[in-house]
């Protein structure tokens, strides 16, 4: 017998406007969830481990590269990407981080700038999951500031050679392969790096105090010598991994909601159990005040990320539309967590309520994948046309 | 081998129940799933479809909603869904008449269904089914397999569990059965999205849906449970435990 189906907050029904298939993935996704993620999460957050047979129940369930076509991969809307990273994140962002590395860090390269030999080679073995794959672009110096980066390729006739060192790398120590992004002759270009070439090393970084059940790790080159067929030949520059940035972030304005709405439930659940003063604190004024308001936010976020979903199916989008999506819903989903901290009171720091890990792994979410600040950047050049990111030429 | 499993939609059980005029209210059940016991069935049936190369038929009877529930039967691999169009039937014996001429239709060898819906608790579509087809019937089944022409189920005894050989057309209705459930993958409900439901009508189907001699007079909720009793300090722990033994029956 299944465990109780999750029933999620939704207030505008916003979820009737998904197609009937949008919602059967919804709910393959939503009770995997609740039977094999919220139970062991927190044992897994404690181990300071991914459980390996989260990466093998994702590559059956086939959700994989979600919104990508063809070479054995899903082929399923964006919407429906975007509502598989919200369930997914209803257990954990660092789960959640997991499949958006994989889908839109890892994959969406090889399969947008990848050579058909590359696409045959790897799309179908990650979308299996038997592959995993990770994205290598910041840098211990270069976090918002991409551009400057040090790594660098050489061309040596018959082989390219790298050599710099990433940081903040999801997935690099139980990776197949990264995602390169390196500068050949002053141009950024991407490469396909396997965990077994030589001069490569990716160990993990440990202490974290947030995402604790994702693997984060450093990716060394030391003279790593690749094959000149690992260079991905269809984009130059920066284009490349922001192209990625673009998909994953897009994910990520979906999966805020996620956590934002486990906060939501277990606050609620708990400030109409709690009594003080002989009444459950669900009955006082101030505490209804930080319910209304968390469900006014979630249900906004929720019709953002819906409507950005469609204008990604329908093509018409530009990038901003996706900073003020990503932006906005972590903002929400962090401050979310903050109060449904708040409304636990001393409870909420523990580990039987989901309220503290979501609040620390938004932490993370907030700065990755284009900090808060850099996203009002973004926005702020495209209302004034002035750039802000530097100063001056 | 046509393997008919027989699929009820039920309402979920989170989901609210409401009774409006002494009947229950369908109109406020928010979702609807299929039968808890009818997923054994189906996973019964996927199995025994995987184990001889048979074809798995989907049939349901109800009113249009119903066909979401063909559709996720479809993502877990049924290959023929069928729906039979009926609303506001009550009476278990037109339900069999139907879901009979339907199984019959489609010449199943052996038809799986739950050993009883999660609303009603008839527990009569297995046995009635089987008794209008002529077919053999097993209930409480956790298992079944199929090999030199016979299935071999498993079923409790009253000392324990019992082996029942049967050959021939076979109607088994499932308990908890000892497998898992299958997850659909993304796959499977693209597929399931694409496959066609049969409609069949009564008429269709050659059954006469006259009177029925079945009449609801009404419905109700469970009674509100009784209000618990708290007792505070030890010297009350004599008593509790009396209470306990006595008449909670809990020690």
């Amino acid at each position: 017998m299944r465990i109780m189906a999750y029933e999620a907050l939704d207030f505008y029904d916003v979820d009737s406007l998904l197609t009937e298939e949008e919602r059967m993935v919804r709910d393959m996704v939503r009770d995997w969830v609740d039977e094999e993620v919220i139970p062991k999460i927190e044992i897994a957050c404690r181990e300071g481990v991914f459980p390996d047979e989260w990466r093998v129940a994702l590559g059956e369930m086939g959700v994989l590269g979600a919104p990508l076509k063809g070479y054995d991969c899903p082929g399923l809307s964006y919407t429906a990407y975007g509502v598989i990273c919200r369930e997914l994140e209803r257990g954990d962002s660092g789960l959640r981080s997991f499949a958006s590395v994989q889908g839109s860090l890892a994959m969406y390269p090889i399969w947008d700038f990848g050579s058909e030999e590359q696409k045959n080679k790897y799309l179908p073995k990650m979308a299996s999951g038997d592959w995993i794959g990770c994205f290598g672009l910041t840098e211990p110096d270069y976090g918002s500031n991409p551009g400057d980066m040090i790594t660098k390729a050489e061309d040596m006739g018959d082989h390219y050679l790298l050599n710099g060192a990433k940081m903040w790398i999801t997935n690099g120590t139980i990776a197949e392969l990264a995602i390169v992004w390196a500068k050949l002759d002053g141009v950024i270009r991407g490469f396909i790096v396997e965990k077994n070439d030589p001069g490569f090393s990716a160990p993990e970084m440990k202490g974290k105090h947030s995402l604790k059940a994702s693997v984060t790790s450093e990716l060394v080159f030391q003279d790593c010598k690749i094959p000149k067929d690992r260079i991905l030949p269809g984009v130059k520059g920066l284009r490349g991994p922001f192209s990625c940035l673009n998909n994953a972030r897009y994910g990520i304005s979906w999966g805020a909601l996620g956590s934002a709405q486990a906060c939501f439930d277990s606050a609620k659940d708990y400030a109409m159990s709690r009594i003080q003063f002989d009444h459950p604190i669900a009955s006082y004024q101030l505490v209804q005040n930080k319910l209304s308001w968390m469900l006014r936010e979630i249900t906004k976020g929720q019709l953002l990320a819906y409507h950005l979903g469609q204008k990604k199916d329908s093509g018409d989008w530009i990038p901003e539309h996706i900073s003020l999506a990503k932006m906005n819903n972590v903002d929400i989903a962090l401050e979310i967590a903050r109060v449904a901290r708040d409304i636990h009171g001393a409870n909420g720091i523990l580990d039987e309520y989901p309220i503290m890990r979501h609040m620390a792994n938004l932490e993370s979410v907030k700065t990755y994948e284009g900090t808060h600040d850099i996203h009002n950047l973004i926005l702020g050049r495209y209302i004034t046309g002035i750039q802000a990111f530097t100063r001056g030429a | 081998m046509n393997i008919s499993v027989l699929l009820k939609q039920v309402p979920d059980t989170t989901a609210k129940i409401s009774i409006s005029n002494g009947k229950v209210d369908e109109d406020s059940v928010s979702k609807w799933s299929m039968s808890p016991y009818d997923e054994y069935a189906l996973e019964a049936g996927l199995q025994l479809k995987e184990a001889t190369g048979g074809n798995l038929i989907a049939i349901t009877c109800g009113p249009e909603r119903t066909k979401k529930m063909l559709t996720d039967a479809a993502a877990v691999g049924a290959d023929t869904l069928v729906h039979i169009p009926i609303e506001g039937v009550k009476d278990n014996t037109h339900v069999q008449k139907l879901l009979a001429a339907a199984v019959e239709r489609f010449d199943s060898s052996v038809i799986l269904c739950g050993k009883q819906a999660a609303d009603t608790n008839g527990g009569s579509t297995g046995p009635g089914v089987a008794e209008l087809i002529g077919a053999a019937c097993v209930t409480l089944v956790s298992e079944v397999n199929f090999s030199d022409g016979k299935f071999t189920t498993i079923r409790p005894s009253n000392s324990g569990i019992e082996k029942v050989m049967v050959d021939g057309l076979s109607v088994f209705a499932f308990d908890k059965g000892s497998s898992e459930l299958r997850r659909p993958n993304v796959r499977g409900i693209m597929m399931a999205k694409k496959k066609p439901i049969e409609s069949i009508s009564s008429d269709d189907l050659g059954v006469a849906l006259d009177s029925s001699s079945l009449i609801i007079n009404s419905q109700s909720p469970p009674p509100e449970k009784p209000a618990g009793q708290k007792f505070e300090g030890a010297e009350h722990v004599g008593e509790v435990v009396l209470k306990l033994r006595n008449e909670a029956n809990v020690i």
